[in-house]
């Protein structure tokens, strides 16, 4: 059948040659020459904690103090943001372990402190050699993991006795120790929720105990033995809000300090989601005896690029990184370039969902900007507000259009009107805390209320159902465009290959001469298409 | 396996099945844009351009009374809309038909619309006033026209007695495709709208009758407010009315038209021209329009 389509021209192919040229051939220099590992850009899981104090007081002096974590072979600490409210910030070390505390003169009403940092960590196995016999001279810095301390009763008879009865006679070596020890914690004791201080002896009494319990018994059994250990605090990171902070243990083994977690079941192992907050038997959070206190962390897992592709970059010449540092000495971040990078194929995302799915929404590229402002709220906040904004301005433009107004000025208002909601949202955020949503005062602000415009303007031609409906799909192609655009992967991806962005024009070529039928017409036009074969 | 195989071979002809129905996709790279050239858009847009060039082709069209381009004008033309006692103001670069106040009588200085709504001079002017401040154009200015109000032939205003029917009839190159009336409901508010709820109802080409009709993409075969049978009527005029939107499709400068023809006590009237013709038409005639289309560019007539 022949079509009123042309054949596309010299030019038309010309210009794809070129720009898939230019595309595979610079990849491939970086790729071959200059030995880019594809493997490094996928991207690793990393969580935002905050660390957040609700105190209230009546006019008095007040100090609040816990303990920041330090990076470690095992986690990386990053990105440290300070939110201290009328409080003054002081961050000491004290020993092994970090402290920050918070001061002010009189404090009198509600006060919020946030502390937010950003944890990368590694999953780390270690690997404990056989038969080798516990130490017997261990140098002097080493002698107080050995001694005992306020509830790790090491020289009770008790523990004596337990440790007969776990080894008999003979003196165990280290791994047979740690394993028999971590068997029989991880076995024999049943796992109890208490949140008060139980020590070693108790826990050994009662057969079971929570997480502070059980360690403060591994300690005292280890030390007992000669083998150097010391509890660690910190978090178990998971996405949400919790309270609850987790004890475990560590052992000098031969030069390493090695992780053991009776509760969880982690022999000389540590996973990616353990937070080392501090060491030693400690509390967690300090506070002056006059105020009311509450704390809770909030954790927020993240996806991050991997740092061994940021290394790799920065190594070679001609590298992406580099490139990105001019930028960054006129004051345009990584962060920014990297929402701007992603502009290109959020608009590539709504070309398909319009041309090819053939879906119907708001302004051609208005959902690929509310993906990238939805950056910073969260996609869900982002979708609600958008929506209530859109609505809202809809419904006083409807009020205007019954002034009758003229255009520009009615347009104006609207614009105004999109502002103070935004402001009024923003504020209602910071009140009730939801902080994410606060940063929907970033949405873009004109195109909202042209897209207010055009929801007024379909509900009264098509009715309030198809502005509805168009709505909805607007909100669909925002998701599509917003995981797209939010994949670590695909940032990776156009950072470290930037030419990738001409081959984006490459497919919008392609798309630009595709005349097949959109898979919603296949729908529209179903009774032309599958009516009875005859 | 062989189930499999049958689901190909269906599948394979359902998607050849597809190639004769026009998508959006086809219809803009295939035909809107090869055959209507950017610069020639504004004899449809421009409702006053089109009515211009269509009346020095001596074709019908409704007479056009008054335009108002500028706001000195408003205060002039009052003597002038006094004489008139029926009339239609509309935007001339309006779409979806926002904006159309069809004026039936004028009594006691007030004018009354079709709507039953009572105008006084002042809510008029104030009406051009928008119009010409864009708000039916997107805030571009615009120029309000007042025409002669089309009195629709009995018969069609039996079988669309809400409000003004009207003949759609895509042109290709000069030949007429495909055809469907479209008639006002209660639902549609009196606009011959098929988004709005109106009723499309197919005619053939050749002898103008009409053989099947669809509101909301169901099928219907009754009016569905008066219920008044809708299909096997014959279009009166059928013929003039062809070879109107043949002379109209070769007056325009534009290959691929959408050519809408009300019918009046003494013959078709052309209301108005559409560049970017929908294909919805293809659902309210029960068949896609792609072959004609082919037939027409392999140089055959229908």
């Amino acid at each position: 059948m022949r079509s009123g389509v042309k054949t596309p021209s010299y030019i038309y192919r010309f210009t794809l040659f070129i720009l898939l040229f230019a595309t595979f051939s610079l990849m491939g220099y970086k790729l071959f020459v200059l030995e880019y590992e594809l493997a490094d850009l996928i991207p690793t899981v990393g969580y935002d904690v905050e660390v957040n104090m609700q105190v209230s007081g009546h006019g008095d002096k007040m100090s609040i103090s816990t303990y920041l974590p330090i990076g470690t072979a095992h986690q990386n600490i990053s990105d440290e943001r300070s939110a201290p409210d009328i409080f003054t910030t002081q961050i000491t070390v004290d020993g092994l372990n970090r402290i920050a505390s918070w001061q002010a003169p009189a404090v009198s009403g509600t006060h919020i402190i946030r502390y937010n940092y950003f944890v990368e960590a590694e999953h780390v196995i270690y690997d404990i050699d056989r038969d080798v016999p516990i130490s017997e001279k261990l140098p002097d810095y080493l002698q107080p993991y050995l001694a005992p301390q306020e509830g790790i009763q090491v020289n009770d008879p008790l523990i004596e006795q337990t440790l007969h009865e776990l080894f008999g006679e003979q003196k165990p070596d280290t791994y047979e120790a740690l394993r028999t020890i971590h068997h029989y914690l991880q076995n024999e004791f049943q796992t109890r929720n208490f949140s008060g201080f139980t020590d070693a002896l108790t826990a050994l009494k009662l057969k079971e105990a929570s997480c502070n319990g059980k360690s403060r018994l591994f300690v005292a059994l280890t030390r007992k033995l000669g083998l150097p250990s010391r509890l660690v605090g910190g978090l178990i990171l998971n996405q949400g809000s919790k309270k609850t902070s987790h004890q475990w243990v560590e052992v000098y083994v031969r030069g390493h300090w090695i992780p053991f977690d009776t509760i969880n079941n982690y022999f000389a192992e540590i996973p990616k989601n353990y937070l080392r907050l501090y060491y030693g038997d400690k509390v967690l959070f300090k506070h002056t005896t006059n105020i009311n206190f509450q704390y809770m962390f909030h954790i927020t897992k993240k996806l991050v690029p991997r740092k061994e592709m940021k290394e790799a970059m920065y190594a070679s010449p001609l590298n992406a990184y580099n490139m990105y540092k001019i930028f960054e000495s006129i004051g345009i971040s990584q962060n920014l370039l990297k929402i701007i990078l992603m502009i290109p194929l959020g608009a590539l995302v709504i070309v398909i969902f319009r041309n090819v799915i053939g879906i119907e929404t708001f302004g051609t590229f208005l959902p690929a900007l509310i993906a990238t402002a939805a950056r910073e709220t969260g996609l869900m906040w982002g979708l609600i507000a958008f929506l209530a904004i859109i609505m809202v301005s809809a419904m006083i433009r409807r009020f205007l259009d019954y002034l009758q107004l003229l255009h520009s000025p009615k347009m104006a208002i609207m614009l105004t009107v999109v502002v103070i909601s935004m402001l009024l949202t923003t504020m209602v955020a910071v009140q009730t805390s939801y902080l994410d949503l606060a940063h929907v005062s970033l949405f873009p602000i004109a195109i909202l209320a042209i897209t207010a415009e055009r929801f007024a303007i379909i509900q009264e031609e098509q009715g309030f159902l198809k502005a509805l409906r168009i709505s909805f799909f607007t909100a669909v192609v925002i998701t599509a465009a917003y995981a797209v655009m939010s994949s670590l992967f695909m940032q990776s991806l156009f950072i470290a290959f930037p030419e990738l962005l001409f081959f984006l024009i490459v497919l919008n070529l392609w798309l630009g001469k595709w005349v097949g039928m959109r898979l919603s017409e296949f729908i529209r036009f179903r009774k032309l298409i599958f009516k009875a074969k005859s | 396996m062989m189930n499999l195989k049958r689901l190909y071979t269906a599948l394979k002809t359902d998607i050849k099945k597809a190639d004769s129905v026009l998508g959006m996709n086809r219809r803009n790279l295939g035909y809107v844009y090869p055959s209507n050239p950017r610069k020639y858009f504004e004899f449809a847009n421009n409702k006053l351009l089109t009515k211009k060039t269509l009346e020095a082709a001596e074709l019908s069209v409704p007479e056009t009374f008054l335009s108002v381009s500028y706001f000195y004008e408003l205060t002039e033309m009052e003597e002038k809309l006094r004489r008139l006692k029926s009339f239609v103001i509309k935007p001339s670069s309006g779409s979806g038909g926002s904006g159309i106040v069809v004026i039936s009588d004028y009594q006691e200085g007030d004018w009354l619309s079709v709507s039953g709504k009572t105008y006084t001079f002042a809510d008029l002017k104030k009406h051009i006033a928008d119009i010409i401040f864009g708000v039916y154009s997107f805030g571009l200015n615009d120029t309000a026209i007042i025409e002669e109000r089309v009195v629709q032939n009995s018969l069609i205003s039996e079988l669309s007695p809400q409000g003004l029917a009207d003949i759609r009839v895509i042109n290709y190159k000069g030949s007429n495709i495909k055809a469907m009336l479209r008639i006002a409901t209660i639902a549609s508010d009196g606009r011959a709208n098929l988004h709005q709820g109106g009723v499309g109802v197919a005619i053939d080409l050749e002898s103008g009758k009409t053989f099947s009709a669809q509101v909301h993409g169901e099928n219907i075969t009754h009016h569905p407010d008066t219920g008044i049978a809708l299909l096997g009527v014959t279009i009166p005029s059928w013929d003039a009315l062809l070879r109107l939107s043949e002379a109209a499709a070769k007056a325009i400068p534009l290959g691929y038209l959408g050519i809408d023809i009300a019918l009046s006590e003494s013959g078709p009237v052309i209301l108005e021209v559409n560049a970017r013709p929908g294909i919805e038409i293809q659902n309210i005639c029960g068949e896609g329009m792609r072959e004609l289309l082919c037939t027409i560019d392999a140089g055959k007539s229908i």
